[in-house]
């Protein structure tokens, strides 16, 4: 009979689980030079489009501003979509995921993993989009607080790929509707998180929307973001921001794990676990 | 390959490429998922439009702009992945490849489910644009949607049509020869007609070399002509730019047919109708 591990070495096993699924993400993501360069100049298309329409339409500058750090935030969605949410979707279609139910971890670290590596992935790229829309664009930015800034935007991706991971669960036993929902999940996030607005909590949204967009947490983080980067705000107009998104990631992760076991159980109920080409 | 014959490979391949894309859920799903798309783009735009106090005539501009945008979106996006779906997924390009239709009938057949897809989402589109700016926001937007010059939109669809699906042509043609381009690919081609081919706003306000640009992509006047028949404002008569929408569409079908056997040669060559890769 094989010896019990202890809770040490288990946690070991699990966070070194995590770290090579990190691995494969940052290795697989970055070694194509083409693609990070694709993947940073292409949301500066639409961003473009949006900065000349409000120049049209006489928005101040601050605007073209907001819609920069919102086409950032975008990536940060879509690859939450196509590379958390989608991923057992591919890992099936390949099969791997076969691989990850025997292996001896739990499969929250096969997902923590691939949010690191994801959320790595895509800060690169972000950093890289705002760098190039200020660049391009010359629009103006107010920092008082590059600190706050920083825990706002890692508070938010943790909210974000916790929201992620609860996707990667419910999408486990998806066809062809993993593609599909990922990308009816796209634009529709894009209006509700206000990406594109220069200000979202305001009296011209209306206040269904804003209630539906804050279920989001990259609406909160944005419109936190925004108001610390270019409104020049501290802590006192971000408090209820950073609370919102912390009981975002309290609520999010352990639904996430719970759902989780229950699509896997399922999945070995219903024998769908390895059906490919659905 | 006599036409009947080509015509018959296409319309099989129209019914294979509709089944896939459709039959994974059912109709009413189907058709929100449709609409849901290019319904939350229109209120984007429409939304700062809105925030900016701008006329409603240029509301009415901006939503049949991004109204018919759809076929750009649908065509690019779904022309640039079926390459890679067919030899990387369902693994059955060398088998289409070595069947007596070819490549080129069923390319041609898949690119037109695209099109029944944008079609479906420009009607749904205005429809609802129609009934959330005048109906429910009482905008009074100048879009009439019955008085719309049919013998003004029917040449300008078909022709714009046409020059889409000569550019997805030509992003299938790459996707045969290169395998990491399938996920970029139609972003980048569509987001370059987004900001160069006048959808959200006029092409005199980009740079004066870029307008270089737009004025050479068909879309640009596809969407011009597409306003006109709607009785909007557009630089130009209708009759040039139906005519260099004519000439745009001619080039890009020659540049697409080219590519796109240039491409078939290479991977015969090369030995790339089976390759699969999997990162």
């Amino acid at each position: 009979m094989l010896p019990e591990l202890s809770i040490r070495e288990e946690l070991l096993n699990n966070l070194r689980a995590a770290y090579a699924r990190m691995w494969v993400r940052l290795r697989g993501a970055n070694r194509d030079p083409t693609a990070l360069a694709a993947e940073i100049g292409l949301p500066i298309l639409t961003i473009g489009a949006y900065v000349i329409l409000y120049r049209a339409i006489g928005f101040p500058a601050t605007a073209g501003a907001a819609v920069i750090i919102g086409g950032a935030m975008i990536a940060f969605w879509t690859n939450v979509l196509w590379n958390m949410s989608s991923q057992w979707f591919w890992e099936r279609e390949q099969g791997n995921l076969e691989m990850y139910l025997v292996a001896p971890v739990s499969r929250m670290s096969i997902l923590l993993g691939m949010a690191m590596g994801g959320g790595l992935n895509t800060a690169i790229r972000a950093l890289g989009i705002v760098l190039l829309g200020i660049f391009i664009f010359q629009v103006p930015f107010q920092l008082k607080e590059p600190l706050l800034v920083g825990v706002v935007f890692v508070l938010t991706l943790v909210a974000l790929y916790a929201l992620g991971m609860l996707f990667a669960s419910l999408f486990m036993l998806y066809g062809r509707e993993a593609w599909n929902t990922a990308n009816l999940l796209q634009e529709p996030v894009y209006f509700l998180s206000g990406a594109y607005f220069p200000g979202f909590y305001g009296p011209i949204v209306p206040f269904a929307i804003q209630a539906a967009g804050s279920l989001i947490p990259m609406t909160i983080g944005l419109d936190a973001i925004r108001r610390l980067a270019i409104g020049g705000g501290d802590i006192a107009s971000v408090w209820l921001h950073i609370i919102a998104l912390v009981a975002c990631t309290l609520i999010l992760f352990p639904i996430a794990r719970r759902t989780l076991s229950y699509m896997e159980s399922l999945g070995k109920r219903e024998g769908r676990l390895t059906l490919r080409w659905q | 390959m006599a036409i009947a014959d080509f015509v018959k490979s296409a319309r099989e391949s129209f019914r294979v490429g509709w089944k896939i894309e459709s039959n994974w859920t059912d109709p009413v799903l189907f058709a929100t998922y449709q609409i849901i798309r290019p319904l939350a783009s229109l209120l984007i735009v429409g939304f700062i439009v809105i925030l900016g106090a701008a006329s409603s005539q240029y509301l009415a501009w901006v939503i049949v702009g991004s109204a018919f945008y759809a076929y750009v979106l649908q065509v690019m996006l779904g022309m640039a992945i079926l390459v890679f779906v067919d030899r990387n997924r369902y693994e059955v390009l060398k088998n289409i490849y070595i069947s007596p239709g070819t490549l080129h009938p069923y390319v041609i057949g898949r690119g037109l489910v695209s099109v029944l897809n944008g079609t479906i989402s420009v009607v749904l589109t205005l429809l609802f644009s129609v009934a959330i700016f005048n109906g429910l926001l009482h905008m009074n937007i100048p879009l009439n949607l019955l008085g719309v010059n049919l013998l003004m939109l029917l040449p300008a669809v078909v022709l714009g049509i046409i020059s889409l699906l000569a550019i997805g042509y030509m992003l299938c043609a790459v996707n045969i020869v290169s395998n990491r381009m399938e996920f970029v690919l139609g972003d980048s081609v569509s987001g370059v007609f987004f900001l160069l081919g006048g959808v959200i706003f006029p092409i005199s306000l980009l740079p004066g070399p870029v307008q270089y640009v737009s004025n050479v992509l068909p879309v640009t006047y596809f969407l011009d002509t597409v306003r006109e028949s709607f009785g909007l404002p557009t630089p130009g008569n209708y009759m040039s730019n139906l005519a260099i929408l004519g000439l745009t569409t001619l080039a890009a079908l020659i540049l697409g047919i080219s590519v796109f056997r240039l491409a078939e040669r290479r991977a015969k060559r090369l030995g790339l109708f089976d390759r699969k890769s999997e990162y």
